[in-house]
Parts: C-alpha cells; structure tokens; sequence
C-alpha cells in the first residue's frame, strides 16, 4: 500500500517537474544549449530511436557485462579474504590505494592498455561495481554473529561448511546493497570512458552531438541513459526484495 | 583403582586463564549417563566458560583431566560430539522452522528429505504442528526457543549442553517450558548439562544442583534433588524443596556478596 502511494507521488513529482521544465522552456524562449524544451527532447528523441538505441544497447551490454563481472570478482575476493584472513593484510590496502582515486582516472589508462572498443568500457564497469560490491561484501561477512559461527562449529562444521551456510546467506542483504549501487555507477561509468574514446554508445553520441552543437540530441542521449539506469536500479532492487525476504 | 569409568563426563582440576582473568581455577566435575545437572552461580563466575570448554569451543589450560565416555581428551575433540544450545536462539533467518531444526544433521551430511520427514514428526512432540513453513521472524519467543531446542535434540548425541534456554522467557511460558522439556528429557533419556541464573529452575529440573564460586570458578555446592519424578508444578511450594532452596541459596548468597565486594573493590 505504502510502496504504491510512494510510486504514485514520485511520478506526481515527476510530471510536475517536467511541466515547469517545459513553461520555463518556452515561457522565455531560452536557447537549446542552456535549456530545450521537454517536448522538443522527446520529439527528437523519437526521431532519432534507431541512432539512440543503438547506441544504448551498446552501453547496457557494457554495463551489464563490466557488472557481471565486477560482481562476481567482488564478491569472490572478499569470500577469499575471509576464508583467508592471511591475505587480508597485502590485498586490502592494496585495494584501498587503486580506490582511493576517482575511478575515471584510470580510463585514459585502460583506454590505452583495452582500446576504443568495448573491452575498455568492460573493464571500466567492472573496476568502479568490483570495489563497491567487494567492500560491501567483506562488511557483510564480517558482521556475522560470533555466537552463531561457535554454534556451527560446535556442530561440527568446517571454515566451508559455516561460509556456505551462515556467512554467505547472512551477508546477503549488504552484498545487495552494494550491488543496487552499483547499478548506477556501473551506467555513469560506461558512459564516461565512451565520452573519453569509443566507437559507439550513449556517451559517444553525447560527446558527437556537443561537438556538432545539437544540444537537443545531448539531452535525448541523457534520456535514454536515465531510463535505462532506473529500469536496472529497479530490476536489482526487485530482485533483492525477492531473495531476501526475511528482514 | 577406577570407580568413575561409568562418567559420561569427567573433569578435574581444570582451570582458564584469559590474560589477567581466571575464568576457571580446580573446576572438578563428573556426570553420569542419563542425568539432569544444573549448573548455577552469580554472574560471570565463569559458567558460560565451563559450557564452550565442554562444547569444544574452547581448550582448557594444560594440567587439567577431560574425559568424555571414559577417555582423556582435547576440548576441540567434543566438537560435534555434543549437542549445543547457546543463550539466543540463533535460528537462521532464511530458514523456515524445519530447515532450521535439521541444520545439525545437515551439517553432518545426513540426507535432507529424510531429516524433514522427521523433523515434521517432532513438530506436535514440540509444540510447533502446523508452523513448518514459518519463518524465524514470524514466531514468538517462546516458539522460537522451541525450534532451537528441536534443533539441539534432533543433533543426537548423547550429552546436552543447555545455556539459559528459558532466560528470556515471561514467567508462565517459562514454567510452562520447564515442566515440558522435563517430559521431553524423561522419553528421550538424554543427558544434560543446564545453566540457568534461577535457583528454582535449577532445583525443579535438576537431579543435581551445581553451585559454582565466584570467579575463579569452582565447584562450591553440589546438592542432589532427590524430589521424585515426574514432578509438578506445586512441588516447588513443598517443605523438601524449600529446605533445598535455601541451602542452595546460601551458598549463591556467599559466592554473589564476593564477587559484589571484589567488583565494587576494583
């Protein structure tokens, strides 16, 4: 009920803001490149479909893929340093260091090492959602109840069999945390890197349209990209109150 | 000369040391096959030690004896050879009240669907018929005790470590828990070892009654409770179980004023 009125007032909110958007628009005939109206967006837009979902199924398959594999290699190294609490030490200030700096720094780097095409923006994706998921991970589990560990143990249960049963399922609700924010920096990023070098992609046509001054075709790719990045925020987050129903 | 090879549990001068703390100084202990022993004392005199020490949690230091069914042995040796119940009932949220109460059997490698058939069967014996599909959260109290003590008791071993497993409960579930796990005990015949912080719960359920000192923590009473089975509620208004009370509560009273003037002391 409450998750419904919620929804209800956020497109309410919406529909208002676009409606000032467009008066503000075209009640001071403000020129394209400060601000075009709502309705010339979606008219160029629509024109323009097949360039722009083209190019957004490009950055969606990046995204998708960097985040794939940035999630599992997160979630795996964080399991590994907690079944290994040895390489605690050299691994994690190691990670610290390469997060401490914007992400996007390295893209330069790896645009250099991967090249303009897709890799690069693969690898991009799964850098920035692997820190995000490992860190979030490693908090995960290491919150664990001591008792309950003592308890697996005393039922004569090995360093798997109590990372299998207990740390793994009670890490879950802040592994899915990280994993629903990372959804949108795994999109941020993607576009970026092909802001920076790319054949193709939301990014690449955001960079193409201000080159070109077509102001309106910026804000048509900005469109896109925000719909996919909600529709994939909501997708994560549904599925996260799927999996994890008991809280 | 061996007079206590019929011990289930054996212990002598077993002692712990936790950096500047003696948990644990002469504890000497024996327990017999099929019996009910309570363990009491005033707060941090060293009890939950003792319980990790015989759930093979934690190693005593060297020069004491443990022995289980007769044989000398490690602490760590006792894991998974003895049923644990810690204080809270530490039930995996994800898992329904079946999934719950197999979780040691799991543990062990026993087959699944055979462990819930069985586990369904004890549902009524435990209260819990008709609840198999719920989930922790979605329980009271009570209830959830009772799955944690489902799950201990389906982990059949032959000794029973009970911490506090009613300490959180209101007073009338509590007795009601009290004379129920009594009848459980009486048709599983299982031993068992219980802490508890209430004297009358240590006297109705015991068949002995475990004093311990102030810390360090020794054995300073052991009382049996030679009140007939099976016992019932009133019986803790009888003379008999008065004249045990206060004995036992003397000697709690004692060891209690110590650590009071030690902690107040420091």
């Amino acid at each position: 009920m409450t998750r419904h009125r919620g929804t209800l007032r956020g497109i309410l909110g919406g529909v208002l803001l676009l409606t000032v958007w467009e008066a503000v628009a075209r009640g001071f005939s403000l020129p394209a490149y400060t601000l075009p109206a709502v309705s010339d967006i979606l008219a160029a837009a629509w024109q323009h479909r097949a360039v722009l979902a083209a190019a957004g199924w490009i950055t969606a398959q990046e995204a998708l893929a960097g985040y794939a594999i940035g999630t599992i290699v997160g979630i795996g190294l964080a399991g590994l340093l907690v079944v290994a609490p040895l390489l605690r030490g050299p691994v994690l200030p190691t990670a610290m260091a390469i997060n401490s700096v914007p992400v996007v720094a390295w893209s330069p780097l790896v645009l250099l090492w991967l090249g303009v095409g897709m890799g690069s923006k693969i690898a991009m994706v799964a850098l920035a959602v692997g820190f995000t998921v490992f860190l979030s991970a490693l908090a995960g589990f290491d919150r664990v109840d001591r008792r309950s560990v003592d308890l697996m143990r005393s039922f004569g249960a090995g360093p798997a069999g109590v990372f299998w049963r207990l740390r793994l399922p009670a890490a879950l609700p802040l592994i899915a945390a990280g994993m629903r924010v990372a959804t949108v920096r795994s999109l941020i990023v993607a576009i970026v890197t092909e802001m920076l070098g790319a054949y193709g992609g939301l990014g690449w046509v955001i960079y193409q349209s201000v080159t070109l001054i077509d102001f309106v075709q910026v804000w048509s790719a900005i469109l896109v990209a925000s719909a996919i990045s909600l529709a994939f925020f909501g997708l994560v987050g549904a599925i996260e109150r799927r999996v994890i129903f008991w809280r | 000369m061996q007079t206590t090879t019929t011990a289930l549990l054996e212990m002598q001068s077993i002692g712990k040391r936790f950096g500047a703390v003696q948990a644990l100084d002469g504890f000497a202990m024996d327990v017999e096959p099929g019996e009910f022993v309570t363990v009491v004392g005033p707060s941090g005199c060293g009890k939950s030690t003792l319980f990790n020490i015989v759930a093979g949690l934690e190693e005593p230091d060297e020069g004491g004896i443990l022995r289980f069914k007769g044989r000398g042995c490690h602490a760590k040796e006792l894991l998974g050879r003895v049923s644990f119940m810690p204080q809270r009932d530490l039930l995996l949220p994800w898992r329904n009240v079946v999934d719950n109460a197999i979780l040691a059997r799991e543990i062990e490698g026993a087959n699944r669907a055979a462990m819930r058939a069985e586990a369904r069967a004890m549902l009524p014996e435990f209260g819990l018929a008709g609840f198999e599909k719920q989930y922790p959260h979605q329980l009271s109290g009570g209830m959830r005790q009772r799955v944690a003590l489902m799950r201990t008791f389906l982990f059949e071993r032959e000794l029973m470590l009970l911490d506090e497993p009613f300490g959180a409960l209101d007073a009338l579930t509590r007795s009601m828990m009290q004379r129920w796990l009594l009848d459980i005990w009486q048709r599983h015949r299982r031993t068992i070892l219980f802490i508890t912080h209430d004297v009358d719960e240590a006297i109705f359920l015991g068949d002995r009654v475990l004093v311990m000192t102030a810390r360090p923590g020794r054995v300073k009473l052991m009382r049996k409770v030679e009140l007939p089975r099976p016992r019932k509620a009133e019986l803790v208004t009888s003379p008999e179980f008065t004249a045990i009370k206060r004995e036992v509560l003397d000697a709690i009273e004692e060891e209690a004023m110590k650590s009071f003037v030690a902690e107040t002391a420091a």
